[in-house]
């Protein structure tokens, strides 16, 4: 039986007096691609930014058996725990090979730049259409390519547990199955993802299994 | 020939003024979108403090200076702590607008307030780190403490150039201003470049500040206007660049010198800003800014 790589339990979300996430109960298992569906406003993305470590939460989260401190995203990214945020959130001014690079901070963060590069380079036999875009502000990306840099900076981080918020959002029909062939990719290299998406009919083309999140609790699971 | 090269000195060391104040506030915004207008008051303290220390309190100029660059750098450190962390860590505060300007302008008053409190109105000067008689080269003459500032402000602007060109950090410093939740996402914490950086640039002001001191004298309302100059050299480079705010200033200040020495000092402001303000408008890409796309 795989090991289990994520392990959420009892995390709970609150904005003021507002809940967001109540309670939420959930496990991933090694090289699982779990994927979180549920109308926008229901909390998903306030639970997978939680356990990234972004927003205050109550409860436990678990990184392969290692406990992670709520509210330190540095400590989840050293774990092995990475966030594709629900936006992209990329830097705007920096090339794309710096946003890419950066994905490698934890590691790389006492290295010259090049030689960072180098430590993260091979991202791009994942991603080849980025290599003619390095020098380019990631700012003046479309939006496919900018989920494409978001992605190959998570990939960088060489991540134990992938989250990815809404990868999504915001793109056209057919920029959203490319991204889906690149998450397809991702799930056939054993990576473990626990993936939130809107839309049940992208997210069930990668996912082993879904858990449906409404009014800030996790529902039935399905496989 | 001998007045244009003394025109020139003069306006190299006026313009490293505008360059290290420039350079000082372009990596900090870089870093937080925040203006520091308080850094010139941090350069009056280390002028001042340093000056007190050793005349009035008695003590070697090395210790002074020591004694001071510790003093600022425990007020900034404590600035960051009962008011910047608050109010962008912990999400307290007002921000946008208020946030760049106000915080800084704030600590920029009561800085102002402890330095008339504790040094009176007197003008003051640190000792001469290289003292002696002006140096001359035939008819070209040069002070030995601008020799100093422009060397400082050429040093500065390199070593912060080269920190955010060739260094992961330096990457990581820019990706902090670019996107916060970016950044932390990948393990950055932003809090602690905005307070190193805010430190640091702290200090630089202060050793400029004991560096140029003997040349022009220092009050406790010396502050604000080496602020202001520092914005606009940080302005000529969009804010971002410190390694550009030096070279601007730099030459904006031989500018200066040129046009006050051949054409009118009364209006040589007026046409330096006339030529900047064309060159931004028709030829932005001169300082390295871009045109917004049609």
């Amino acid at each position: 039986m795989p090991a289990t790589a994520l392990e959420v339990s009892d995390v709970s979300v609150s904005y003021g007096k507002f809940v967001a996430v109540e309670s939420v109960t959930l496990s991933v298992a090694a090289g699982e691609c779990v994927a979180v569906i549920g109308p926008n406003g229901h909390g998903k993305s306030s639970m997978v930014t939680a356990v990234a470590g972004l927003v205050r939460r109550g409860g436990t989260v678990r990184v392969f058996g290692d406990a992670l401190p709520p509210g330190r995203p540095d400590a989840a990214v050293r774990a092995g725990l990475v966030l594709v945020p629900e936006r992209r959130h990329l830097y705007p001014e920096l090339s794309t090979r710096d946003n890419i690079m950066l994905g490698s901070y934890a590691r790389t963060r006492r290295l010259g730049a090049r030689r960072a590069w180098e430590d993260v380079a091979d991202v791009l036999d994942m991603f080849p259409e980025l290599a003619k875009l390095l020098d380019q502000k990631a700012g003046t990306l479309s939006g496919g390519q900018q989920q494409m840099v978001a992605l190959a900076r998570g990939m960088a981080a060489r991540p134990k547990v992938l989250l990815l918020d809404e990868p999504c959002l915001g793109l056209a029909e057919a920029v959203a199955r490319r991204v889906y062939d690149w998450l397809a990719q991702m799930t056939a290299t054993d990576m473990t993802i626990l993936l939130v998406e809107e839309n049940p009919v992208h997210a069930l083309t990668v996912a082993d299994r879904s858990v449906r999140m409404y009014k800030g609790l996790v529902g039935v699971s399905a496989a | 020939m001998s007045q244009f090269l003394n025109l020139f000195a003069a306006g190299l060391t006026s313009g490293a003024i505008y360059g290290i104040f420039g350079a000082c506030l372009a990596v900090w915004f870089r870093v937080c979108n925040v203006l520091n207008l308080a850094v010139g008051d941090f350069a009056m303290f280390g002028a001042i403090g340093t000056a007190w220390l050793v005349q009035s309190a008695g003590l070697p100029f090395i210790a002074g200076i020591v004694v001071d660059l510790a003093g600022v750098g425990l007020a900034a450190w404590l600035f960051d702590w009962a008011v910047l962390h608050p109010a962008f860590d912990r999400g307290r505060g007002a921000h946008g607008i208020v946030g760049v300007f106000f915080y800084t302008f704030g600590l920029s008053l009561v800085l102002e307030g402890v330095a008339r409190a504790w040094f009176g109105g007197d003008v003051w000067g640190a000792p001469d780190i290289w003292s002696g008689s002006a140096l001359s080269v035939l008819d070209f003459h040069v002070q030995r403490a601008g020799i100093l500032v422009i060397g400082l402000a050429v040093v500065s602007g390199l070593a912060l150039w080269a920190y955010l060109r060739f260094t992961v950090s330096g990457r990581a410093a820019s990706a902090c201003g670019e996107s916060t939740l970016g950044s932390r996402i990948v393990g950055i914490d932003s809090a602690k470049f905005r307070r190193r950086i805010f430190i640091g640039t702290a200090v630089l002001a202060a050793v400029f500040g004991i560096v140029e001191s003997p040349l022009s004298g220092y009050t406790y309302l010396s502050g604000p206007t080496l602020s202001l100059i520092g914005t606009v050299a940080a302005g000529f480079a969009s804010f971002r660049r410190p390694g550009r705010a030096v070279a601007i200033g730099l030459v904006i200040g031989v500018v200066e010198s040129l046009l006050g020495g051949y054409v009118s000092s009364s209006y040589n402001d007026v046409l330096l800003y006339a030529i900047l303000f064309g060159v931004i408008i028709f030829r932005p890409e001169v300082l390295g800014l871009s045109a917004e796309p049609a």
